[in-house]
């Protein structure tokens, strides 16, 4: 009874824990790490407009207060769109062309921020935060543990 | 005239402010003399306030340009309706509307309790306190009743034409009102440490209201809000994950928190400290908020009364009143704390895992908000945090919460066996699987974000299935219990919904951005979209070019014609572009009409937004779900009855946890 008791809170522990490790680790490789082909790809038509629209969505305007590219109406705006989509069609990838911007605009023109000697507080402090909790969660386990023999005694405030 | 004597009473309210704020300190003094003076000075001080309030809402309805405010926020062309909401559409008079709303429920509170304790007196004075720091703000850094003379301007500078909107009646109200109830909140907490701790059970049984109502109004706020920013073009659409935005956002989810942390220590006479803590930062959190959004330091389309004089000011007060609360806190601290002893599968500590993880996301959205800025301080280049991130980071996060929201209804209080993990493993197993096959179908790879949230919203409903089986299986609860259950039920499928608008919309949204003039036509998800001209119109307020376009669906039948437009205000030529929407409930069409392209065409966004409305009747449902909470008059004996039922449950051979 007993290992089982503890086997079941460690497979929910684990899996909350992969759970939130997981989908940022997915998102954090998504802006530089690609796997590298050599072969240039080729888009069709739908994955072109996809691709375009997020990467559009993914950078911020250099000349508005708070806007993507795809929001924005300004010039540079959209020049900068028309420029996404003819990299697509020479075959570029999502990386390459958001690389490109960067070192035209610099990294303000990116909303995801890479993990950096910068920014790795970005993503390592909610995981931090978030396995304190987990912590909680495994302590809270031990002492109702450890209570259900003091609770025999005369409680105590 | 009127101006000064607005004046006047803003300055009556601070010695009043100032008054009720030292009175609980003169120990001499009687008590019952006391008690019915503060009561009096609440009141006094909520109509001085109230009418200031109407003095600056009389100024701008008199066009009155020679006081500053009405000036640069009014304009003789100004629709009566638009100048009454003007009154909160700037800085300052937001501001007087925040202090009032604080008179307002101030007053409400004594009415309701009246000052016969030593909770109720500092937690008058405390309020006071706050209230006389925001007056002394309002009267030395932004007056709103300020004089332009002698130069005193014929027309006024007009409101800023995007806040001409149904969103400016609706969404700072309510979001000033959540402010308020955060306001309440805080104070209330100090007043319970500065209590004996035999008292802090009732304190926060009296606190849960107030709470509730604080989260129902900063619910709305963020939902209206969410709404208006849909509506207009060049905000980022229904979440940007905007500075601004954020700031309304991160107050919500500390809301949240702190009011199941209420629910949870009225009930179970336990976990006072953390329940604490989580009221006096809502407070805190909402005047970084304030900060953020008002000192400009933060760049936002958002941001309309940005000035960084004013930065100082409203960080002054931060540090002031949260210093003084968390000081407080800590010193009394440990003696709230009792060994706890409740299984980690109990109700108990899913709930507070469930806050834990609320708190989690509140801070780290906070330190994602504020990151350019701390970045920029120290290495003097800029960055920008933006949508990716924070959906990389709340979406799991929404995930574990949902995880609990679903599972806490259907676990018992205190002695949960680990075997209540069985079924809800099925249910999960089951929600998974629905989620997995739902993604197979309709998308062609799997996708983590979809599968997050259509599992969310999944697990969260079979929950909620279940857990009414369980309630009303046994025996029938009283009229309380099952309305408080009601309640609870409905804004957790609330949550559900939104989440499924939300998904929906996110992963099935169909745009197209396309050159358009008189003739052209295109179809976008399953509909036929024919340009059929461009039509120049006039309002009062501005002129506007439109483009016709006609919708027909599958059949050919012609349905809506949508009217997209580029309008140009009289008053100060600013020009702006409005969308055509054409409403339904299982999705929307969004035209913009963007740049002109040559002498006849423009470059036109077509999108259909499928069940993008469900994001907010979800809010509109957890905002029902509140007031529900709320309507029974007797709430504190209501919290009585439940408790001793949450006794009889907690017993060990009543039910098992499961079905």
């Amino acid at each position: 009874m007993k290992s089982q008791l503890t086997l079941c809170q460690r497979v929910t522990f684990n899996c909350l824990l992969w759970l939130g490790l997981s989908v940022f680790s997915a998102n954090a490789a998504t802006p530089s790490s690609l796997p590298a082909s050599t072969s240039a790809p080729v888009y069709s038509q739908a994955e072109i407009k996809a691709l375009g629209f997020d990467i559009a969505k993914s950078l911020r305007c250099p000349m508005s207060a708070n806007q993507n590219l795809l929001d924005s109406q300004t010039k540079i705006a959209n020049e900068l769109k028309a420029e996404i989509f003819l990299q697509l069609e020479q075959g570029k990838r999502k990386s390459e062309i958001i690389d490109f911007m960067v070192a035209r605009y610099g990294q303000q023109i990116r909303y995801m921020p890479t993990f950096a000697a910068g920014t790795f507080v970005l993503y390592l402090f909610p995981l931090g935060l978030l396995l304190l909790v987990f912590a909680w969660g495994f302590k809270q386990h031990q002492s109702t543990k450890t209570h259900k023999i003091s609770n025999m005694d005369t409680h105590h405030d | 005239m009127a101006a000064e004597i607005g004046l006047l009473l803003l300055i009556i309210a601070t010695v009043i402010c100032l008054l009720i704020a030292v009175l609980p300190l003169l120990k001499n003094s009687s008590e019952p003399y006391t008690n019915a003076l503060i009561s009096l000075l609440i009141h006094l001080n909520t109509f001085a306030l109230l009418g200031a309030m109407v003095i600056l809402g009389y100024l701008f309805i008199a066009n009155d340009f020679s006081v500053a405010y009405v000036a640069n926020h009014s304009n003789t062309q100004l629709a009566s309706v638009y100048k009454v909401a003007a009154v909160w559409g700037g800085h300052e008079g937001s501001m007087l509307f925040w202090i009032t709303a604080t008179a307002l429920w101030s007053s409400f509170i004594v009415n309701q309790h009246k000052a016969n304790s030593a909770f109720m007196r500092s937690l008058c004075a405390i309020l006071a306190a706050i209230m006389c720091g925001f007056l002394l703000f309002l009267l030395f850094t932004s007056n709103p009743f300020a004089r332009l003379l002698p130069n005193i301007p014929l027309e006024g500078r007009d409101l800023n034409p995007i806040l001409q909107d149904i969103g400016l009646i609706l969404h700072p109200p309510l979001l000033f009102i959540g402010y308020v109830g955060l306001t309440v909140c805080f104070a209330a907490a100090v007043a319970a440490l500065l209590d004996t701790q035999a008292n802090i059970q009732a304190h926060c049984r009296r606190i849960r209201p107030w709470a509730i109502l604080t989260w129902v109004a900063l619910t709305g706020g963020n939902a209206f809000g969410s709404w208006w920013a849909y509506n207009e073009l060049g905000w980022g659409g229904w979440w940007f994950w905007d500075p601004v935005e954020n700031a309304s956002f991160i107050p919500w989810l500390v809301a949240t928190a702190m009011m199941h942390a209420l629910i949870l220590s009225s009930k179970r006479d336990a976990f006072y400290a953390s329940t604490l803590f989580t009221c006096l930062l809502g407070f805190a959190i909402c005047l970084l908020g304030t900060f953020l959004v008002r000192s400009g330091v933060v760049q936002s389309v958002h941001a309309f009364a940005a000035d960084p004089s004013r930065g100082v000011s409203i960080l002054t007060l931060l540090l002031l009143f949260s210093a003084g609360g968390f000081t407080l806190f800590a010193y009394r601290a440990p003696s709230l704390f009792k060994p706890s002893c409740y299984s980690v599968y109990s109700k108990e500590s899913l709930m507070m895992l469930g806050n834990l993880i609320l708190l989690v996301a509140a801070l780290s959205i906070l330190l994602g908000t504020c990151y350019p800025l701390l970045y920029e301080v120290l290495t003097e280049q800029s960055i920008s945090v933006g949508a990716p991130y924070f959906n990389s980071l709340f979406i799991p996060l929404l995930v574990l919460i949902c995880l609990l929201m679903g599972a806490a209804p259907l676990v018992r209080w205190q002695q949960a066996q680990p075997k209540v993990l069985i079924p809800l493993a099925l249910y999960a197993g089951l929600a998974l699987g629905l989620a997995v096959l739902l993604n197979l179908i309709t998308l062609p790879k799997l996708s983590g974000y979809f599968l997050c949230g259509s599992f969310s919203a999944l697990w969260l409903c079979i929950c909620i299935i279940a857990a009414v089986r369980q309630q009303y299986a046994h025996r029938a609860p009283s009229a309380s219990r099952s309305q408080r259950f009601n309640g609870m039920c409905l804004a957790h499928l609330a949550v559900a919904v939104s989440i499924l608008g939300a998904t929906t919309v996110s992963h099935f949204e169909q745009d197209e951005l396309l050159r358009m003039g008189p003739g052209q036509g295109k179809v976008v998800a399953g509909y036929t979209f024919v340009y059929e001209a461009t039509e120049q119109v006039a309002y009062p307020s501005y002129s506007a070019i439109q483009a016709k376009i006609q919708v027909s669906d599958t059949k050919g039948q012609v349905f809506a014609y949508i009217y997209p437009q580029r309008q140009t205000f009289n008053t100060n030529g600013m020009q702006l572009s409005a969308a055509g929407i054409h409403r339904s409930l299982f999705g929307d069409i969004y035209i913009s009409m963007g740049t002109p392209l040559s002498d006849s065409e423009y470059l036109v966004r077509i999108s259909y937004k499928p069940l993008v409305n469900w994001i907010w009747i979800g809010a509109l449902m957890m905002m029902v779900a509140g007031i529900c909470l709320l309507r029974r008059p007797a709430i504190v004996g209501a919290a009585r009855h439940t408790y001793s039922a949450g006794h009889r449950l907690g017993a060990p051979s009543v039910h098992n946890g499961g079905l």
